[in-house]
């Protein structure tokens, strides 16, 4: 157990060590390691907009209050070329979303792990050529 | 791949190392080396002829996206020495990563033992289609790593690390949005940084017109207009983040000047990251097109108040059906800087509560 954690930490670190290159902000000054979040939630509105689109959702707390939270999602040129739509995500689905808390304290969490309430990702399909799965180019 | 294709790239890199080990370190002064040194071999398809526009101009015009070098660093790892060319091995590795990427891709459940991790998540990058035969994007020096760096380049090696937060662990906490990269801020990534292979963003559209050719980047939404018609450079008081470029052809080669840059602004990294380049720095770009769908990218790079020697990146870029730019009006919703800059002032105010229990 003890090596297997030691062995994510590093692939943590090694990760951590490349993302400066590879995303529009730097992880580690927006977001919490420190604060992990899981929810269960309704998305309430997906923002379509760059450089990440942001989907927010109702989560009910504990206490029963319904809070909302902005989850951090991918480019929007990134989805399209997944095949994504505008109504890929539609208000009133319900989805699972595990990531960190922003570092400023507001319900704003990226969103590392983001499926269905069943577990499909939300997030399928390749890139692989750019276009649409069903996009009348292929 | 094929040993015939492998034969035809190990030609291509002995006559690169053959030329290299003629020629002198470069002067100061002297212009780049128009050399070839790009690991893919340089004849044009036999069944393929080179399209011209109406008026005559090589046709280049299409989207093109650098996408195939994803993951290819810019700087070769030193264990591999002067060897430009991935074996046989290393590219079968490449497709082999290709391949699996593609099924996680596809797959409709989240794995079991999926990690929540810090990085960018699997579902923000684009994927290269075939593997890279490069074992860097530096194809000279031939050992494939940036030149030393001058006096001055050293210096503001040192003020970057020292003044910006930039990105990664150790930075100081952002006081401005002028702590932050041009990249980050939605600026500009600069000329190389516009073209340069990153997880997403890569694609570029080339228009061309009589007398010009216009490059259009999706990420960050530049347009670089190419006059071809000879005439001199803007006066050295006019200068931008992405400077002034003059175009001609050399043959069926498109050959792009640029001068006239703003200092200090971006670097020649991925994303316009690295040591910011000086008012000095001389661009030299070549668009060779070796097929309907693959255009040999190279620049060489000459900021003699940066480096002691000019350096060359060379890659392909590549048309893929469907492929097309979108809009990226990248500060339209810049939550990140907001959160950024607020989580600083909050790790502040966390900080100075701790200090004042502990009095």
């Amino acid at each position: 157990m003890r090596r297997k954690s030691a062995t994510v930490i590093a692939g943590v670190c090694l990760f951590l060590a490349a993302v400066p290159v590879w995303a529009h902000h730097a992880f580690d000054a927006e977001f919490d390691a420190k604060k992990p979040v899981k929810f269960r939630g309704t998305v309430t509105k997906m923002e379509w907009i760059n450089p990440h689109a942001w989907i927010h959702i109702d989560v009910k707390g504990d206490d029963g209050k319904v809070v909302n939270w902005m989850i951090e999602a991918a480019a929007p040129n990134a989805l399209l070329r997944r095949g994504w739509t505008k109504t890929s995500l539609l208000a009133g689905t319900e989805i699972l979303v595990e990531g960190f808390q922003a570092k400023n304290g507001t319900n704003r969490a990226n969103g590392s792990l983001i499926t269905f309430t069943d577990g499909k990702k939300l997030f399928v399909g390749s890139s692989g050529d750019g276009a649409p799965p069903n996009s009348p180019e292929k | 791949m094929s040993r015939r294709l492998l034969v035809v790239l190990a030609a291509v890199l002995l006559v690169s190392i053959a030329v290299a080990g003629q020629t002198p370190a470069p002067a100061r002064q002297t212009a780049p080396s128009s050399r070839q040194t790009t690991p893919v071999p340089k004849t044009a398809t036999k069944s393929w002829t080179q399209p011209k526009t109406a008026w005559g101009d090589p046709d280049l015009q299409g989207t093109w996206t650098s996408d195939d070098s994803i993951g290819v660093p810019l700087q070769r790892p030193a264990s591999i020495g002067e060897r430009l060319v991935a074996t046989e091995a290393e590219i079968a590795q490449r497709e082999a990563n290709i391949t699996r990427q593609s099924q996680s891709d596809e797959q409709e459940f989240a794995a079991p033992n999926a990690r929540v991790g810090t990085g960018p998540p699997g579902h923000w990058g684009e994927r290269a289609r075939r593997p890279s035969k490069q074992t860097s994007l530096i194809v000279d020096p031939p050992d494939g790593r940036i030149p030393a760096l001058t006096s001055e380049g050293q210096k503001k090696q040192a003020d970057v690390a020292a003044t910006r937060v930039g990105a990664g662990a150790g930075g100081r906490p952002a006081a401005s949005w002028e702590d932050f990269t041009y990249y980050i801020r939605c600026i500009t990534r600069g000329v190389t940084g516009s073209i340069f292979p990153v997880i997403y963003g890569n694609g570029a559209q080339i228009v061309q017109s009589p007398g010009y050719v216009t490059i259009l980047h999706e990420m960050v939404h530049e347009a670089r207009i190419i006059p071809l018609d000879g005439r001199p450079h803007a006066g050295p008081n006019i200068r931008t983040y992405m400077g002034d470029s003059r175009g001609h052809w050399e043959g069926n080669t498109l050959v792009i000047e640029t001068t006239n840059f703003l200092a200090d602004k971006t670097g020649i990294g991925l994303n316009g990251g690295g040591t910011p380049t000086s008012d000095a720095l001389r661009l030299v770009e070549r668009y060779s097109r070796t097929d309907a769908n693959t255009i040999n990218y190279e620049v060489t790079i000459d900021d003699p108040k940066t480096y002691t020697r000019p350096w060359k990146v060379a890659f392909p870029i590549t048309q893929e059906p469907g492929y097309s730019l979108f809009e990226y009006a990248c500060h339209e919703g810049n939550y990140a800087m907001v959160d950024m800059l607020s989580g600083a002032r909050a790790e502040e105010k966390a900080a100075e509560e701790a200090a004042k229990q502990k009095k």
